[in-house]
């Protein structure tokens, strides 16, 4: 009953066999070995999961793994690249807005998306498009900042928000 | 103040890197080779008789390799107080998510299909779920009729009361006469104060796998707090010696705030793993979480207070009822320690103080962060608004005139020391400019602005043991039990070691927590880590480098107190240029290539320095709640030491539609030093997201004992949008150094929540004028609250 499913994942081709009720994180997490996407409520609303699914954020615990057929997906370890991190990856670490971390890959994939809409983003506009990203250890304040910090050190870079491999 | 290099400086958490790569693991990202998958059959019914249960259909399944029932399980009650539990239900569930059986299967599929194929039969039984009505000398229901034959533990003695079949624990404070007290008062007030059921909301759910060991022993690997308590609790429970129990915490745990302190299913997955040769993992699903994977005690709190016309405080009288749920679990540390908050901030000549551990038909409570001074705070710091208006004094002013002071004895008979309570308060009204400007709006959005304290114990008995190796390139390596739940426990204790030896952060390695590898300590819980083990780690310095002084002693000509070292070096602090590095002592056996390092010392070995405290400390009379003067007077103490913090906030709250809009805050807290500020803001920022959510909407909706909102959809928590602009959060550090730590400092995690309820209750009252008591503040209390004013 396995399906062949193939992935653009983290700029890579993947191959992988799954009984097409699988879900994308588990798919990720229990076949692919990708832990750094977390499952923390399962049912989609807490972000901790999300991943860019052809540059749009998704709920991986919500999409099935064969919705994600041929698609293109960015998880937290695809952000950075050979020459370094990505200035989310850099400014969630300077702006101290980790603590537990588990909600954090899920966090800097949704602020990256919401820069790459968005890259003049304003504080109101970025506390929107997080608020699906649920933490209870930063009240989002050094969050916040971080994605605010990472949003003029991407629009100051040459390559615009062009980080990771070719995305 | 010292100098420090290290200390007292934001220097970056060293845990930040792996967390936001995704490469940072915790046990839920755990497997290992040949794990099976366990699934838990939890009750529906808040009280019922088991008649059967058929497990064949279950055992039948492929797949499946253990399945357990109450029968299968250990004969012998277990408790953490009161031995009141059964591993897996006998006969009897007493809430609705008990385990009744539990299996373990090749994979967390069959597991799942073959929990839906056990099948029990119930017999329904009068419930009970109110605290107030479980309170009653003859109530609609007993949770346990047995109770008074059951085993107590040893440790703070359980009192239950005869003539109240449900109550648990009664715990006292009699200091002085509180009705001469009232009698002496000019203003008597009374009140009820209530707070909801609520649930800590780690963002990890938890996880354990166990593994049984050839020799009969066990390994588990938690995503739980405190591995030597739960080595111990294990080894209470199943009899297996310590010597053959590894607890073992992966780097990283997703969260606690207390939620992850003490046992949940740790038992019954313990007991799967017994029964195998392969490991078994268990991880709680988030509705499992609300089920029965804890909550913060619910509580309902009389208070009369009598005060003199200037404001001074004569008399508080207060009746605290925990609903502690079925199962006394940790709420009884609860009923005790929330006795705390009632004694640590102001003089108090007459206090009388009941609290009671209330058994209803609900999941257990645990320990939540601000244990016990939630509870109490909320009402003390409602209530002395409500004085102050009828005083017509200012908030603050009759706050600050009711201080302990430092070196009087508290109610307890404590001799006040680090008390940071006005310095808090000080630094908060004069950012906000408080009395000059009230906030005032008219219209629709009525603005408005309230005030707070709070103080936090951190409870003895306590002690930590921490180690110190100095390693072969001169980088040191810690081993200590400290919990990283995200507080940042490796980052504070390395600074200290860092500075210590004057080393850079990065040449400090810490070994993860595993009780065959990382001694003593209780667990990073009532905001001990960096007081206690703190010094510990501080006093193995010291011992390592005495020894290291030692042998280096010789080698330069000098006494050992001639020397000092930074860098990996060993030098004369009188002439810093003779020197020797730390790595020339080692010896190295086999050059291997000309880079070898040394392996070993010629004498000694290795350096280990030892690091140990156990705190002097007193247990309260628990007749009065008193400590002994005698013992008072020679500086012990019946808490570990208290943090402190004050806040206050500005809110807009619809008079239309009831909505709350938190504004602005300012924040203080006194942790006695800040080792590492940033960190001490996240700790602020994280209490007021906290706060504000249990403060507004925060609430376990139920049922006849049944969670209604078990996720994280219906059950709020307060998102990116419910926070006030960054610009409008000030953080201010107010610290009042400790003498029994080397860096006078304190815990600062739990006290910054207790504050900011009733600080935006007191918010709203100034700018609507209506007070609301019961936790949390909804919009729908504000409009019926509005409503009423009216007419």
């Amino acid at each position: 009953m396995k399906q062949r499913l193939e992935l653009k994942l983290n700029g890579e081709m993947r191959e992988v066999f799954v009984e097409p009720w699988r879900t994308l994180a588990e798919v990720l997490r229990d076949e692919l070995g990708l832990l750094g996407t977390k499952v923390s409520c399962g049912t989609g609303d807490c972000g901790a999961c999300n991943v860019l699914l052809e540059g749009k954020v998704v709920s991986s615990c919500l999409v099935l793994a064969p919705q994600a057929q041929g698609r293109e997906i960015l998880t937290i370890e695809g952000l950075a690249t050979p020459e370094g991190l990505h200035p989310l990856q850099e400014a969630f670490i300077e702006h101290f807005a980790v603590q537990c971390g588990y909600c954090i890959p899920g966090m800097i994939i949704t602020a990256k998306a919401c820069l790459d809409e968005n890259p003049d983003a304003t504080e109101d506009e970025v506390r929107l498009a997080m608020s699906g990203n649920l933490c209870r250890c930063t009240g989002y304040v050094k969050v916040t900042e971080a994605i605010m910090a990472a949003k003029e050190k991407m629009k100051k870079s040459v390559s615009g928000t062009g980080y990771g491999k070719g995305r | 103040m010292a100098e420090y290099k290290v200390l007292g400086k934001s220097v970056t958490r060293l845990d930040a890197l792996e967390k936001v790569t995704g490469k940072a693991r915790f046990c839920s990202d755990m497997s290992l080779p040949g794990m099976l998958y366990a699934k838990i059959l939890r009750s529906p019914y808040a009280h019922a008789r088991i008649l059967s249960i058929n497990t064949s259909k279950a055992e039948r399944l492929p797949g499946v390799r253990v399945v357990l029932t109450g029968k299968d399980v250990l004969e012998k009650r277990y408790g953490l107080f009161v031995f009141d539990q059964y591993i897996l239900a006998k006969d009897v569930v007493r809430y609705a998510g008990e385990g009744v059986a539990a299996l373990a299967a090749d994979s967390l599929d069959i597991a799942e299909k073959a929990i839906e194929l056990i099948e029990v039969k119930y017999e329904e039984l009068p419930a009970i779920f109110d605290p107030e009505e479980a309170f009653k000398q003859n109530p609609a229901a007993v949770v346990h009729p047995d109770l008074l034959s059951y085993q107590l533990g040893l440790f703070l003695t359980p009192q239950p009361v005869a003539e109240r079949p449900n109550v648990a624990h009664h715990y006292k404070i009699r200091h002085g006469d509180v009705e001469q007290g009232f009698k002496e008062a000019d203003l008597v007030l009374e009140g009820r104060f209530s707070l909801a059921r609520i649930h800590h909301i780690e963002a990890e759910p938890h996880t354990w796998i166990a593994q049984r060991q050839p020799d009969g022993g066990i390994t588990v690997w938690v995503g739980q707090q405190g591995i030597h308590l739960l080595k111990q609790y294990y080894t209470g429970i199943f009899g297996i010696p310590p010597s053959k129990i590894k607890v073992v915490a992966p780097s990283n745990v997703g969260g606690s705030f207390g939620g992850k302190v003490g046992l949940t299913a740790d038992p019954i997955v313990i007991s799967l793993a017994l029964k195998t040769d392969r490991p078994v993992k268990y991880s709680f699903t988030r509705e499992e979480m609300f089920k029965c994977g804890g909550t913060r005690i619910p509580a309902v709190i009389y208070i009369k207070d009598g005060v003199r016309r200037d404001g001074t405080l004569v008399a508080r009288e207060m009746r605290l009822l925990f609903n502690i749920g079925a199962y006394s679990s940790l709420g009884i540390l609860g009923v005790r320690n929330s006795n705390f908050g009632t004694m640590g901030s102001y003089r108090t000549p007459n206090l009388k103080v009941d609290s009671y551990g209330i058994y209803t038909n609900t999941s257990s409570a645990l320990a939540f962060r601000g244990f016990g001074s939630n509870e109490v705070t909320w009402a003390i710091e409602s209530h002395m608004d409500m004085l102050a208006e009828k005083l017509g004094i200012d908030p603050a002013q009759i706050r600050m005139k009711n201080f302990l002071k430092e070196g009087e004895p508290n109610p307890q008979g404590e001799i006040v020391h680090s008390i940071g309570a006005e310095e808090c308060l000080k630094e908060v009204t004069k950012t906000v400019e408080w009395g000059k400007t009230p906030v005032k709006a008219e219209g629709l959005w009525r603005k408005g602005r309230g005030l707070a304290v709070a103080n936090k114990y951190s409870m003895a008995p306590t002690a930590a043991v921490a180690l110190v190796r100095i390693l072969e390139d001169g980088s040191i390596e810690l081993r200590h039990s400290a919990d990283e739940v995200g507080q940042g426990a490796k980052t504070v204790l390395s600074q200290i070691a860092a500075e210590e030896f004057g080393l850079s952060i990065d040449r400090v390695r810490i070994v993860a927590a595993d009780t065959d590898a990382t001694p003593y300590f209780p667990a990073s819980s009532s905001s001990r880590t960096t007081f206690q083990l703190g010094k510990t780690i501080y006093l193995a310095c010291q011992d390592a480098k005495k020894q290291l002084f030692e042998l280096a002693a010789p080698r330069l000509g000098v006494l050992p107190e001639d020397l000092e070292t930074a860098d990996g070096e060993v030098y004369i602090k009188s002439s810093p240029a003779r020197s020797i590095r730390v790595k020339e002592l080692f010896i190295v056996e086999r050059p291997t290539s000309p880079q070898a390092f040394g392996a070993f010392l010629e004498e000694r070995g290795e350096i280990v320095g030892r690091g140990v405290w156990n705190q002097p400390f007193v247990y309260e009379n628990l007749k009065t709640g008193e400590i002994d003067p005698e013992a008072a007077r020679k500086g012990l103490r019946a808490a570990s030491f208290y943090s402190y913090a004050a806040q206050v906030t500005e809110l807009a709250v619809n008079v239309e539609t009831g909505e709350v809009k938190i504004e602005k805050v300012a924040t203080a807290g006194d942790m006695g030093f800040p080792v590492n500020p940033k960190m001490c803001q996240q700790q602020m920022e994280g209490a007021l997201g906290m706060g504000i959510g249990i403060a507004l909407w925060e609430e376990m909706i139920m049922d006849e004992g049944r969670v209604l909102n078990p996720n994280l959809r219906d059950y709020l928590v307060t998102t990116f949008q419910d926070m006030p602009a960054n610009q409008n959060v000030t953080l201010l550090m107010a610290p009042v150094p400790h003498k029994d730590n080397p860096y006078g400092a304190k815990g600062i995690a739990e006290v910054l929540v207790p504050p900011i309820a009733p600080s935006i209750a007191n918010a709203i009252y100034d700018a609507v004028g209506v007070r609301i008591t019961d936790l949390p503040i909804t919009r729908e209390k504000i409009l019926k609250a509005l409503k009423e004013k009216k007419r």
